[in-house]
């Protein structure tokens, strides 16, 4: 994924970006269950919204589908990236899905 | 600079609005010019907040508002800081009278909100949040402030309880005052009952979605000169700013925004946390009450909840806060709410806060956060 929407670093202000491969996998730093969603995932609640530590640095937010209760997931837990089927950002439990190599 | 006082604030009944935004911003605006003893025709400048206005089909509202006051010869504007609109308003009213450049301004704040259904509403919530980052992996307003609350408990491990008690005293608050939306006192079994929205907010740890209107009168002490009712000075106005997506956070552990609006507040009033009599923070949710006072530095971090349940922050304790009963009960109709936080302190300072009053009115603080904390207003006022 490219994102552009950002032409300085918001933490240092520098300008001076670059390019770089995030990791496919990393560990939830903050998360959450949703029972009401907005509507554009109308139909996909209960579901989770995670802030994830990615491996080799970087954070990323996404939706995690499979989760449907809180029990479901845990701050710390492991996680890697999925082919979504809407256009956010996916992640699955390592321990759901098979792990990219 | 010159003294800048707040002479006259007036709020409608916080919940389902039969008028339009527009009307009731007029009749709020016009009760608040009447209580401070000028004529509408003595504002120089009108600052208008309404977010959400267009769907009512309804933009630029502020000359429709001057006009129904009979000035529309008067300027008028719209400013627009998410949950923080109408204290960015009420900033650019001070910077522009305590600057010179105005003698009088008026600030108003409105929102309409119940012509929509629930799940419009959440969308419209979440469109303050950063849309392909937050709201296009599924975030809501509740799910951004729940992801903060769940960092926060795993630094802080706190019971249900903790939160519970935060809903339980703003509704106790908003019970005693008659423009709340929620006018009834919840028990801790209501609130642990309460269905969860987005883990570990339940319902009553939210806002609810209301309608309202709240307008502030800010005017030069010495185009006053004889007010009419005990005028709040203002005595320190700070907006500041932070990065709103949660993924670029340096750590997710309250709200930057806050702390720098607080500071500049502070050296710009020159006090101390301590000689605070009372404040009216940004409880969007009850976590967010908690990192408000965190934040600010009334307590020291992960200590907030403690002083929730000691009943440190109930309106007959040592630092009484929100005694309006917070956005949580009186209501957050989003553009009327910083105006709403500054109706509350001059009733507290006025006398007419009646069954609500704390102890101490000599000098207050207005939080009031735009979102998730890109952006914040502290507003710190005094007795003359
Ligand atoms: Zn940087």
């Amino acid at each position: 994924m490219t994102a552009t929407w950002a032409l300085a670093c918001p933490r240092c202000g520098r300008a001076a970006l670059l390019e770089a491969p995030l990791g496919e996998r990393g560990t939830v730093v903050a998360f959450t269950v949703l029972s009401v969603p907005g509507d554009e995932f109308l139909n996909d609640a209960p579901y989770a919204y995670v802030v994830v530590e990615l491996d080799g640095g970087g954070r990323v937010t996404g939706w995690m589908p499979s989760i449907k209760s809180e029990g479901d997931l845990a701050i710390g837990a492991r996680v890697h990236f999925v082919p979504g089927y809407k256009p956010g950002v996916q992640f699955a439990r390592d321990a759901d899905a098979p792990v990219p190599r | 600079m010159r003294e800048a006082w707040v002479v006259g604030a007036a709020s409608n009944r916080f919940g389902k609005m039969k008028e339009t935004g527009r009307e009731a911003a007029t009749r709020v605006a016009f009760e608040a010019i009447r209580q401070s003893g000028l004529e509408p025709k003595d504002i120089g400048y009108t600052f208008v907040s309404n977010c959400f206005g267009l769907t009512e089909k309804q933009g630029h509202v502020g000359p429709l508002i001057n006009g129904g006051l009979g000035i529309p010869e008067v300027p008028s504007c719209t400013i627009e800081s998410a949950c923080s609109s109408s204290s960015a308003g009420l900033h650019e009213a001070f910077v522009h009278v305590a600057g010179g450049f105005l003698d009088a301004a008026l600030v108003v704040g409105v929102e309409k909100l119940s012509h929509l259904d629930t799940l419009s509403a959440t969308s419209y919530f979440a469109e303050a949040a950063d849309y392909p980052f937050e709201t296009k992996n599924g975030a809501t307003f509740p799910g951004l402030y729940a992801t903060l609350a769940s960092a926060y408990q795993q630094a802080f491990p706190m019971k249900p309880e903790v939160l519970g008690s935060v809903a339980i005293k703003n509704h106790a608050n908003a019970a005693r005052n008659p423009h709340a939306h929620f006018q009834k006192e919840i028990s801790m079994d209501t609130y642990l009952r309460s269905p969860m929205i987005a883990s570990p907010l339940r319902l009553y740890d939210c806002c609810p979605f209301s309608d309202g209107a709240a307008a502030v009168v800010v005017a030069a002490k010495e185009f006053v000169k004889h007010p009419v009712t005990e005028p709040l000075v203002v005595r320190a106005s700070a907006r500041a700013g932070s990065i709103t997506e949660m993924q670029d956070r340096p750590d997710l552990l309250g709200l930057p925004a806050s702390r720098a609006a607080a500071d500049t507040a502070f050296r710009q009033a020159h006090l101390e946390r301590r000689q605070i009599d009372f404040l009216e923070v940004h409880d969007c949710f009850t976590i967010a009450e908690l990192l408000a006072l965190e934040d600010m530095g009334f307590v020291p971090r992960g200590t907030a909840g403690t002083a929730e349940v000691d009943g440190v922050t109930a309106r007959d304790g040592k630092l009484p806060v929100n005694p309006s009963g917070g956005l949580k009960a009186k209501g957050h109709p989003v553009s009327a709410t910083g105006a709403s936080q500054v109706v509350e302190i001059f009733e507290q300072f006025n006398g007419l806060a009646k069954g609500r009053e704390v102890p101490r009115t000599d000098t207050a603080l207005a939080h009031n956060v735009g979102a998730t904390g890109g952006s914040c207003s502290v507003h710190i006022f005094s007795r003359r």
